[in-house]
């Protein structure tokens, strides 16, 4: 019993040890882009979308653990092996594709720090370009890494959503059986249904996240021996990820959608999922929440942009350098951040269209950036051993199968 | 004598002795165990397989390749593992810059053609790691080349020469083969081999290490960042990290053995010599964040009745670090504590001086006492060794000031 415990102790301390990557990763990702689009599934479809949480989250764990098991087994970062593997033409195209992307993810989470703050009335014009600059300060003086555990902690805001969702009295059998069969009454042949669930796979499966996991991974020098306590970690991240998708949608669904209010256009709208939970104080639980979210992944995707760019075209890269060493990585991340809020700048900007609009784009891009994805984890020469299984090429073919035919099928119906 | 480039020799189609394009070239070889730089096969891929090129059926190289021969001459290709393959090996690689002291990623490489007799020589002259080669590349095909030439000339290139490139390679076998021995690395100093190091990812890591002088691998692998240093020692194996724990100064060895599990401390002692070992494990054997933590045992001590040539001949042979060789410490009776001389006092008295009369007050700590106030014993006396002396006055060890700087850096 002893030994048991004992190595039931020491298995826990490797798990918090490796805590980190995974764990973080997924936590981001649940970002303001993920809760505007999570929300505004569930007020526009209620539970008719939530078929697509349990094949996304499965295609999210094989997705990941492949990121993470690279990371650990090569040392290196994805942009470093597409280089190396496809040449410079192929990882030109891209990261030009990765930029335009992660820019559009970029400038919904500074949306995401303007319709927070739009609850109490205060002006975009003033909050945007302020969370700009503390935002480039923080991780241009190394300041990031102590907060990085402030913005985990507060992640715990997600769990209002699970307590709210069940106060809100959902339909539980319906929201049960809309998780496991595909409720027929919206078909394929609808543009608006279509552009949501690419976007649902988007948000929950974004390409910066495959490029952040892994680049993560080589920095916390987690070799292939430490891999095990590092694939927990990236399941149990990408679990949690998911049952709080899974309750945003419900809780949106059963305040907003059973009431006729459909078209979430304003934070004010998403506010009142959390009604239940908080009644009068939703709006501050929820600004609260999503700047939080905001300001946690604004601060990592545009770093993350920058250093996947650099690392793939052989530039100069990372903050121990001088701006004068590296000053593509510093402009390229700097313009991100400047033009991302710049954009936010704009009289009359649709805020939660262009969040939502953004994971559709993560969702058109996704399937290519898996491509490269497999075809590396199935490079003996560089995986030796740790190549995918078959299980793993099964998944993965087929989310890139069904997201490209996604994407067709949406352009075709438009 | 003219430039050409990788990226345009490849897959530009090779026409044979009668001008009819036979195949395009697919992959350019060296054969580093004849010859460093030159250009051993060009590997065209015909329609009937692919074949071997020999430099001496070359005519002209460039956008397109002219041969003297005739197609059928051509041998069938057989890949081998000691050449080195200029496209798989080279583009898009990471090499190290031993000029630039870094590490880059290759976007093009510079070939030089010279005409001799009547056929071609093809050299590596350079790698192109800036934005010439790289627009070269994704220009390519895409405007006519007279156009992509005039464009090319007026970006300034940024190119390693080709004696300034250490090229990696993780496989030890093909390493002997490509005669691949890190010699331009080796040369710089270990804190510039220590920042090009943390630059790779840790197979590579693992290769240099594997690979260059222990001597140098021990003074780089002082100056690695502690977590990196941790990694690399639990990837080589234990004879080599042995040899390696050998070489560096016995305090450093002491502090990278402590931070390691203690079943793999063992097993590398085990294989150490016994001198070296027994010095670490009694340093081992110290509180890290004391001053016997920190201390070196290789010091040069003389008698107090030694005069100036003595120290001379103690200070030649002496076979430890710089650092220490600042100060001679004088002993008496039962290895106590007496006096220091600083090196500069007996570099300017005579060969018959008393070394007691060069001697001046010294400045020596218990070995217990913590890092902290080590570091203001050196600021308050401005020393450059401390004397670490146990409860008999006895002299066990001394402290350098770049182990004083080391610890007060890393506190921060």
């Amino acid at each position: 019993m002893d030994f048991l415990r004992k190595e039931w102790r020491s298995r826990l301390v490797l798990f918090l040890a490796v805590v980190g990557p995974g764990f973080i990763t997924a936590n981001v990702d649940n970002d303001a882009n993920g809760i505007a689009t999570y929300s505004v599934a569930g007020a526009q479809f209620g539970y008719s979308l939530l078929w697509t949480m349990i094949p996304t989250i499965v295609a999210l764990v094989v997705v990941q653990e492949m990121s993470a098991r690279m990371g650990a087994v090569t040392g290196k970062g994805l942009s470093d092996l597409i280089r190396e593997e496809f040449g410079l033409r192929t990882t030109f195209i891209l990261m030009l594709a990765l930029v335009a992307t992660n820019y559009l993810n970029i400038v919904g989470e500074f949306a995401g720090v303007a319709s927070g703050f739009e609850l109490f009335g205060i002006s975009k014009y003033i909050v945007v370009p302020l969370a700009a600059l503390i935002v480039w300060a923080m991780v241009v003086h190394g300041t990031y890494s102590s907060v990085e555990k402030i913005f985990l902690s507060a992640s715990l805001f997600y769990v209002a959503y699970v307590v709210s969702g069940v106060l809100a009295h959902p339909d539980w059998k319906a929201a049960a059986l809309s998780t496991v069969t595909r409720p027929a009454s919206i078909g394929f042949r609808n543009y608006g249904y279509l552009y949501m669930v690419i976007s649902l796979v988007g948000t929950t499966i974004a390409p910066w996240m495959q490029f952040y996991l892994q680049a993560s991974i080589v920095e916390k020098g987690v070799t292939v021996r430490q891999y095990a306590a590092s694939r927990l970690d990236v399941i149990v991240g990408c679990l949690f990820a998911g049952i709080v998708a899974w309750f945003i949608v419900v809780a949106c669904a059963a305040t907003l959608h059973t009431v006729g209010k459909y078209n979430i256009v304003t934070a004010a709208d998403a506010a009142q999922a959390l009604r239940p939970l908080a009644s009068e104080y939703a709006y501050l639980l929820f600004a609260a929440g999503l700047f939080n979210a905001s300001l946690f992944a604004a601060s990592i995707l545009p770093i993350s942009t920058a250093y996947a760019v650099c690392e793939g075209l052989g530039l100069e890269s990372g903050l121990d350098k001088r701006f004068d060493e590296a000053p593509t990585f510093y402009w390229l991340y700097t313009l991100l951040i400047v033009v991302g809020a710049g954009a936010l700048m704009l009289p009359r900007f649709p805020l939660f269209r262009v969040m939502v609009a953004s994971q559709m784009l993560n969702g058109v891009l996704l399937p290519f950036v898996l491509v490269f994805i497999v075809v590396l984890m199935n490079d003996r020469e560089l995986m030796g051993e740790h190549v995918n299984s078959r299980g793993y090429n099964i998944v993965a073919w087929a989310t890139v199968a069904v997201m490209i035919a996604l994407t067709v099928a949406m352009i075709f119906w438009r | 004598m003219s430039l050409v480039a990788l990226s345009e020799m490849l897959g530009a189609p090779v026409r044979d002795a009668s001008g009819a394009v036979r195949g395009r070239v697919r992959e350019i070889s060296v054969a580093p165990q004849e010859h460093p730089t030159r250009i051993a096969h060009l590997i065209v891929r015909t329609a009937d397989g692919e074949r071997f090129l020999s430099l001496t059926d070359l005519k002209s190289a460039g956008a397109t390749v002219r041969t003297t021969t005739d197609a059928s001459r051509w041998e069938r290709y057989i890949p081998s593992d000691g050449v080195l393959l200029l496209k798989r090996d080279l583009l898009d690689q990471q090499i190290i810059d031993i000029h630039g002291r870094k590490v880059v990623r290759v976007n093009d490489v510079e070939l030089e053609s010279t005409p001799v007799n009547s056929h071609l020589l093809l050299n590596i002259v350079a790698v192109d790691v800036g934005a010439r080669g790289a627009i070269r590349r994704l220009s390519k095909g895409l405007m006519p080349s007279f156009t992509l030439r005039a464009l090319l000339d007026k970006i300034p290139p940024r190119v390693i020469p080709w004696e300034y490139v250490d090229l990696i390679e993780t496989d030890p076998a093909r390493r002997v083969k490509l005669k691949i021995a890190y010699e331009g690395l080796a040369k710089l100093h270990p804190a510039d081999i220590a920042n090009i190091v943390e630059d790779l990812p840790p197979a590579e890591r693992e290769a240099v290490f594997e690979t260059i002088d222990e001597e140098v691998a021990a003074e780089t692998l002082e100056e690695l960042d502690p977590d990196i240093k941790k990694s690399v020692v639990e990837s080589l194996d234990k004879d080599r990290i042995a040899d390696i724990v050998e070489e560096m100064d016995p305090d450093a060895a002491a502090d990278l053995l402590g931070d390691l599990p203690e079943e793999r401390s063992g097993e590398i002692l085990k294989e150490m010599q016994p001198e070296e070992r027994q010095e670490v494990t009694q340093l081992l054997e110290f509180a890290e964040h004391t001053a016997a933590g920190r201390m070196t045992t290789e010091f040069i001590a003389a008698p107090e009745t030694a005069v100036v040539d003595d120290a001379i001949e103690a200070l030649k042979r002496f076979e430890g670090s710089r650092e220490a060789l600042a100060t001679v410490y004088l002993t008496g009776p039962g290895n106590r504590l007496v006096g220091s001389v600083p090196l500069v006092r007996i570099a300017i008295s005579s060969p018959g001086a008393q070394l007691s009369d060069l001697s001046e007050p010294y400045v020596a700590c218990a070995p217990d006492t913590p890092e902290d106030e080590v570091a203001a014993l050196f600021d308050k006396y401005n020393l450059i060794t401390l004397a670490v002396v146990d409860e008999h006055g006895r002299l066990t060890g001394i402290i350098t000031a770049d182990d004083v700087i080391t610890m007060l850096r890393h506190r921060h």
